[in-house]
């Protein structure tokens, strides 16, 4: 006597009910293999031990998993009367707690919990459903996970589980496929065929006996949907296979999971058993005359068997190798029969589209692509977990709505679709909706679901290798374009990523990939190029910089930058030689080596905005290791015991120029005096020819003192002028000097002018008295000229010459109250942190969010305020800031004595005179071939900020670096073309050995300053040096990234082999 | 012809029966695609990828396994084919030895002769060419050895194992790059269930399953195997007075170029010191040669005393099933006894 589906559901019902109304508190703990290895059986067992101490009656229930990966391990605690709790990172003393807390005291401790579910509010936790990472999504298949217990076949039957299996057995064959037309489901392993279609190919082929068989291998890396439905919802599949072997006449199913599930096959056994003891599975299901048996398979992992054909002969117990299509499955598959595969979650949609009709399905998502589908949403994003989303949602709500947004709000750098099969999305392309045809225009595919969000920090060239290292390991080996193509692929990206790729590797790359795709028997092969091809497509540039200029710009590639401190250093100073050196107390010759690289040791040491700290690793799970503080150290070492500045500085280069050759450098900023330095070295007559009164440039004028102090400046120019180098200051090009006559004089011209003419706000009133320009008043100041200022002052700007001027503002007479006007958010401010942490310290005030309108004059014509539109924060501009708009009827007034303009700034070329020839960009840059910083007349090149606009010191100093070199060629008469090395330091000193302590204690030191007391008024340098023992402890905190390359091992092996070292 | 099917390749109207591949239909008629995974022995499984072909209002396919249709025109080359067909040539080339000269399967290799169809640049060789890592060759097996580095997976081998011979000793191993073809468990072939029948070795494409001590004929002599009643045809290659090699005589119904690893490899006995090719009789407890008609009548004399149950025979599986009837019919006919057996029953 069959038991009708009725009457087990009621029965379940009342079971559920029970459970749900009883007296007693429920906690649930989801424990699926995420869970579980985050610690959930810890936390477990936590809360049986915590309810027996407190002498408390619960239920335990052991859940799926609700997607949440980030807040794992999670638990819900339900109280009668109450609605559900649900909590993150329960630990066991969590755990614990959660228990005194909430279930002895009353307290349900909403710093922990994640929201609630069902009726009811409680005091500071919103509803679950509510918050970010839920409110887009619609959870279908995922809706039972982690509100049920998996092992119970009547939570599935409370919740009108296999209902969908009676309305199938109603409606029969044909209206089942018609129904799952209807619905627009299409496959959700990521190939995206339509499901009926496939479904009516074997429903007609011919024969009696047919198969069906689920795909739960789930081979791509990242990717859990599958692993998480099997274990939290185990009967929504068996439904679905029910439904769909009913569909194609098929009596048998199998089930193929890898092995690497184990509880997702426990979960699965036990379901098929519970579901045959009730009838609903096995011999006359339901009464129905229908037999249907499922059985499992498990797979030994390989990602091959994804390819349906491989998959069938793994099945049949042959090697996991796939075959050439035709025949198809659908008519000659298992065992030569018509055999349907369908992905897990493509037949848990199956038993919903049959217990809810096709048009519920299909009342999501987009024409072509209907319905939900569940994400893998992982790598650098705030929130990953595993979401279902309707089709059609945006890459960019998936990732910034639900996901949160990247790691630490890094720049946003591309997403990974379709796992190794698929391909990268970047920035630009954020707004793709998620649909199969849409991602398969970018260039990728849907797959079964994993998203891998990358942030600037990831290297795609060496992302792309990754994949390919897994394709090949994966390929099967059988068809040549595959096992050997994705092998020379992947030889190339090495070889690209270790610095020694070559000119045509892009095309032969392109090349290749085109063939394999075209050749290759299965999928595996043909999509295995998908990573290389859109990292080509989206990210050239960046296989350029690995190629071309031995650059990775993501600071990745071990083989390829050494230690990233030098790698990212844009004149290649040596940080970690030097850091040992100090580390072993070797002070000068650790200033020995900053100098070889940098003529200008003490100003580095002071106002660099230290590119190599920001990706120092030791910063990766600590503090960087303080490097300017470091150098600065070890110049202030060498001031104090007086070998620098030297008299004559050794020549940094042994090449020397044949005849002595005259070179004339406008302006002596930073990029004036590196250059001339360089030449000056090589045994060229250098002339620097200076306008203002001291050379310096921007290090002189605008660079306040109490940053850098005029004598440690001189010092530097000293060393710059013991090489040979001449300065003339005083001297203007234009006025004391035509640009024709120095280029009649000179056999080469460096044009290193900087930007110093400020921009304008453009508003009224800018013109009255009382209005400054920074630069104008930076250079005033700090060169000892008068200055005239107000009580009040008023900065607008938020970049670095805003906080210069700020910062100097509030040192001067009679000035008292400073205040910064920015349009945006202190977030969004261009200058470098510590300068706005400084201000801030010296009591200068912000007006964030504000636009000045207008300047308001008094009648003596002078500034009495400004007054400002009050802003908020729109869609990101092309440069990825968000966009300020002003609010309406926000008009506000600013009282003020002193406005001071700095918004920008461009560079001045008027004294280059009429018809100079030389060509000039729209925003008043001089143009140059960016590698070899040559204008458009053979001997004039160009650097700095005169080049770029306002940039930092240490950028200026490189462009110097590089003009030197090229006017060396030029003047030699070689091709003026750049040479692109591998960055390598000069020697390899040996590591230090850390003792455990040191390891445990290391810390970043708090920098020594001035009180910020004694600084108003003053002009004393702030920032001051660390002591020897501070610098050698820090020193030794360095990570010696520079020793982990090829290079370096062979080095230190040789070195151990001699019994000497080279460097040390 | 009636049931012949016709279909154009390239322009050339052929005709081939029908269930034919497109491949084979055009290798019958002089039809070159280049090709190394078919074999005619064996069904295609479209592995190289080489026979990449073009049909009219189909695009590409596998010219192994396409039948041929009344009225499909093929074509055998196209940009898109060619670049395939180029990669995947270039490919086997740069991971396979240069040493062409000491491969016994020189000038016989199906690999040299998609390599001079398709044609390579030796430019792009050494551009794609990378370090080497040679993979130990098996030479456990007596009669032939395996050179995984020469191997281009084509399967013939591991298909002809399983399907044609039963024995399914070998298959692929390993995934990747790292793919070989290997007994079980990648233990030797020596100590493997391989029969060393040497099917696989006559089928393999180049030369990387290879007879030891390998030597080309110079004349060849049509002959039957003298090891078993079946009586295998077999061609005896012969140099001079010496038999260097055996082939199957594919024309020969009992075995249609089949043998075992007795006739294929068992002929080492011809040319060897220690045969006898001459009857020796005992004389004073010393066996010295002697003349056949003094053997034989040796013989006879003594099978005269002998008559009766004091006679028995034992046949050999080496002779013929008319041999065999012989021996018995002069066991009982003529000896008068029925002891007379035959050693495949023992």
């Amino acid at each position: 006597m069959t038991v009708s589906l009725d009457d087990l559901r009621q029965q379940a019902r009342q079971r559920w009910d029970a459970l749900q109304n009883s007296e007693t508190v429920r906690i649930l703990v989801g424990t699926a293999t995420c869970g579980r290895s985050a610690g959930a059986m810890e936390a477990l067992e936590a809360f049986r031990d915590a309810l027996r101490q407190h002498g408390l009656d619960g239920r335990l229930i052991e859940v799926g998993c609700i997607g949440l990966c980030y807040a794992e391990p999670i638990a819900c605690i339900a109280k009668p009367g109450r609605p559900a709790v649900y909590y993150g990172e329960v630990t066991p003393e969590r755990a614990r707690e959660l228990v005194a807390a909430y279930l002895v005291a009353d307290d349900p401790l909403p710093r922990y919990a994640l929201g609630t579910v069902g009726d009811g509010r409680i005091e500071g936790i919103g509803p679950l459903l509510e918050a970010p990472v839920f409110r887009h999504q619609v959870r279908r298949t995922l809706r039972l996970c982690g509100a049920i217990d998996p092992t119970q076949i009547d939570h599935y039957l409370a919740h009108d589980g296999y209902q969908g299996l009676a309305a199938a057995l109603e409606m029969g064959p044909e209206r089942i496929i018609e129904e799952v037309r209807n619905s627009g489901l299409r496959g959700r392993g990521g190939a995206g065929f339509p499901t009926w279609r496939k479904w009516r190919f074997c429903r007609d082929a011919p024969g009696e006996t047919k198969y069906l068989v689920c795909n739960a291998d789930e081979g791509d890396p990242g990717a859990f949907m599958n692993r998480s439905l099997l274990e939290g919802d185990p009967h929504a599949l068996l439904e679905g296979m029910l439904i769909a072997g009913h569909a194609l006449g098929a009596r048998e199913g199998y089930i193929y999971c890898r092995a690497e599930y184990p509880l997702a096959l426990e979960r699965l056994r036990l379901a098929i058993e519970q579901a045959e003891a009730y009838g609903l599975l096995g011999e006359d299901v339901l009464g129905s005359g229908i037999d249907f048996r499922i059985r499992i398979k498990e797979g030994a992992g390989a990602f091959v068997c994804g390819e349906e054909t491989a998959l069938i002969a793994s099945l049949e117990g042959r090697r996991g190798m796939p075959r050439p299509r035709p025949p198809f499955p659908a008519v000659s598959g298992l065992w030569g029969k018509p055999t349907i595969i369908n992905n897990v979650e493509t037949l848990a949609c199956v038993a919903l589209i049959l217990r809810n009709g096709a048009e519920w399905f299909a009342q999501y998502g987009t024409e072509k692509s209907k319905g939900t589908k569940t994400f893998a949403l992982v790598g650098k994003v705030k929130r990953t977990g595993l979401v279902e989303v309707p089709l059609g949602i945006t890459l960019r709500q998936m990732i910034f709505d639900i996901g949160g947004g990247t790691l630490d709000d890094k720049p946003f750098k591309a997403v990974q679709t379709g796992g190794p099969s698929g391909g990268c999305i970047p920035a630009e392309l954020l707004d793709t909706p998620v649909d199969y045809d849409s991602l398969q225009a970018a260039g990728t595919i849907m797959g079964s679901g994993g998203m891998v969000v990358m942030d600037q920090d990831t290297c795609m060239v060496d992302f792309a290798r990754y994949f390919l290292d897994f394709a090949q390991k994966e390929s099967c080996g059988e068809c040549v374009p595959c096992r050997l193509g994705t092998r020379q692929l992947l030889t190339i990206l090495t070889d690209i990523t270790n610095g020694h790729g070559k000119p045509d590797d892009i095309e032969l790359l392109l090349e290749l990939a085109g063939a394999i795709k075209l050749g290759a028997l299965c999928g595996l092969g043909q999509t295995a190029p998908n990573p290389v091809l859109t990292t080509i497509r989206y990210f050239r540039h960046e296989y350029e910089a690995h190629i071309h200029r031995k650059r990775c710009p993501a600071v990745v590639c071990k083989e390829l930058i050494s230690s990233p401190c030098q790698h990212v250093c844009p004149i290649g100073t040596q940080v970690p030689v030097y850091i040992s050196l100090i580390a072993q107390g070797r002070f000068q010759e650790a200033f020995d080596c900053i100098l070889r690289d940098n003529p200008l040791p003490s100003v580095c040491a002071r106002v660099c905005h230290h590119p190599c700290e920001s990706k120092c690793q030791a910063g990766q799970w600590g503090d960087p290791v303080a490097v300017r503080a470091l150098k600065r150290f070890a110049v202030d070492y060498a001031l104090k015991t007086g070998i620098y500045p030297r008299k004559r500085s050794p020549a940094t280069t042994t090449g020397e120029a044949e005849a002595t050759q005259k070179v004339a450098i406008v302006g002596a900023g930073p990029a004036g005096l590196m250059a001339g330095y360089r030449l000056a070295n090589r045994g060229y007559d250098v002339t620097i020819l200076e306008a203002l009164e001291a050379p310096g440039g921007a290090l002189a004028a605008c660079i306040p003192e109490y940053r850098l102090p005029r004598d440690r400046l001189n010092a530097d120019i000293e060393n710059v002028k013991a090489a040979g180098v001449k300065i003339r200051t005083n001297t203007r090009v234009g006025r004391d000097i035509s640009f024709e006559e120095i280029r009649r004089s000179y056999r080469a011209v460096f044009l290193a002018t900087g930007a110093h003419r400020s921009k304008k706000l453009g508003i009224g009133g800018e013109d009255a008295e009382g209005v400054l320009d920074a630069m104008e008043f930076l250079t005033r100041a700090n060169l000892g000229r008068e200055v005239s200022l107000g009580r009040r002052v008023g900065i607008v700007g938020g970049g670095n010459s805003a906080i210069d001027a700020a910062r100097v503002a509030v040192r001067l007479n009679p000035c008292e109250e400073v205040t910064v006007i920015y349009r945006r958010t202190r977030a969004e401010m261009p200058a470098f942190e510590e300068e706005i942490e400084a201000a801030a310290e010296e009591g200068i005030r912000f007006r964030f969010r504000a636009a000045p309108e207008k300047v308001i004059v008094d009648g003596a014509g002078r500034v009495a305020g400004v007054e400002c539109l009050r802003m908020e924060l729109g869609e990101p501009d092309e440069s990825g800031r968000r966009r300020p708009v002003p609010v309406a009827g926000s008009r506000f007034a600013i009282d003020l004595d002193t406005l001071i303009v700095a918004v920008g700034e461009n560079p001045d070329l008027s004294f280059l005179g009429d018809g100079h020839g030389i060509e000039v960009s729209r925003w008043g840059t001089t143009v140059v071939s960016p590698d070899t910083l040559r204008t458009n007349v053979a001997e004039v090149f160009a650097g700095g900020d005169v080049v770029t606009g306002p940039d930092t010191v240490i950028q200026a100093m490189a462009a110097g670096k590089v003009a030197a070199d090229m006017i060396d060629k030029y003047l030699r008469g070689e091709s003026v073309a750049r040479d692109f090395e591998l960055i390598r330091p000069s020697t390899y000193l040996p590591a230090v050995e850390l003792t455990e302590e040191e390891v445990e204690g290391a810390r970043r030191p708090a920098m020594p300053s001035l009180p910020a007391t004694e600084r108003i008024g003053s002009f004393a340098e702030v920032e001051l040096v660390l002591t020897a023992e501070m610098a050698i402890r820090e020193a030794r905190r360095c990570l010696r990234c520079d020793l982990q390359t090829d290079d370096a091992r062979r080095h230190l092996a040789q070195c151990e082999a001699e019994g000497a070292c080279h460097g040390g | 012809m009636a049931d012949e099917t016709s279909l154009t390749i390239d322009g050339l109207s052929i005709t081939a029966r029908p269930g034919t591949s497109i491949l084979r239909a055009a290798l019958k008629s002089g039809l070159y695609i280049p090709h190394l995974c078919d074999h005619p022995d064996l069904d295609p499984v479209g592995v190289c990828r080489l026979c990449l072909v073009e049909v009219e209002g189909r695009g590409l396919v596998l010219a192994c396994r396409t039948p041929v249709e009344e009225g499909l025109v093929v074509r055998t080359e196209s940009p898109e084919i060619n670049n395939v067909r180029r990669v995947t040539t270039e490919l086997l080339i740069v991971n396979h030895p240069e040493d062409c000269l000491a491969c016994s399967q020189n000038d016989r290799c199906e690999l040299q002769r998609v390599a001079a169809y398709v044609g390579v640049d030796r430019q792009r060789l050494a551009r794609l060419r990378r370090d080497a890592r040679p993979a130990p060759v098996d030479t456990s097996n007596p009669f032939f050895d395996y050179d995984p580095n020469r191997c281009v997976l084509c399967g013939i081998c591991v298909r002809t194992c399983s399907d044609l011979q039963g024995v399914s000793a070998i298959d692929f191993a390993f995934r990747g790059f790292d793919t070989t073809i290997a007994p079980f468990g990648k233990m030797p072939l020596a100590q493997s269930r391989c029969e060393s029948c040497g099917e696989c070795v006559v089928r393999c494409p180049v030369g990387a399953l290879a007879p030891k001590n390998a030597q080309q004929p110079s004349r060849e002599v049509r002959t039957t195997c003298p090891y078993c009643g079946v009586g295998c045809g077999i061609y005896l290659g012969v140099r001079g007075e010496r038999v260097v090699a055996v082939r199957g005589d594919p024309d020969r119904v009992t075995n249609r170029g089949s043998l075992c690893v007795k006739g294929r490899f068992g002929y080492g006995f011809i040319n060897h010191d220690d045969r006898l090719t001459t009857p020796w009789v005992r004389r004073n407890g010393r066996l010295v040669e002697a003349e056949w008609d003094e053997a034989l009548s040796l013989v006879a004399e003594r099978f005269a005393q002998s008559k009766g149950e004091s006679f028995a025979a034992l046949a050999s599986a080496k002779c013929t099933n008319e041999e065999n009837y012989l021996i018995q019919k002069l066991t009982r006919a003529v000896m008068g006894t029925n002891s007379i057996d035959h050693c495949a029953r023992l």
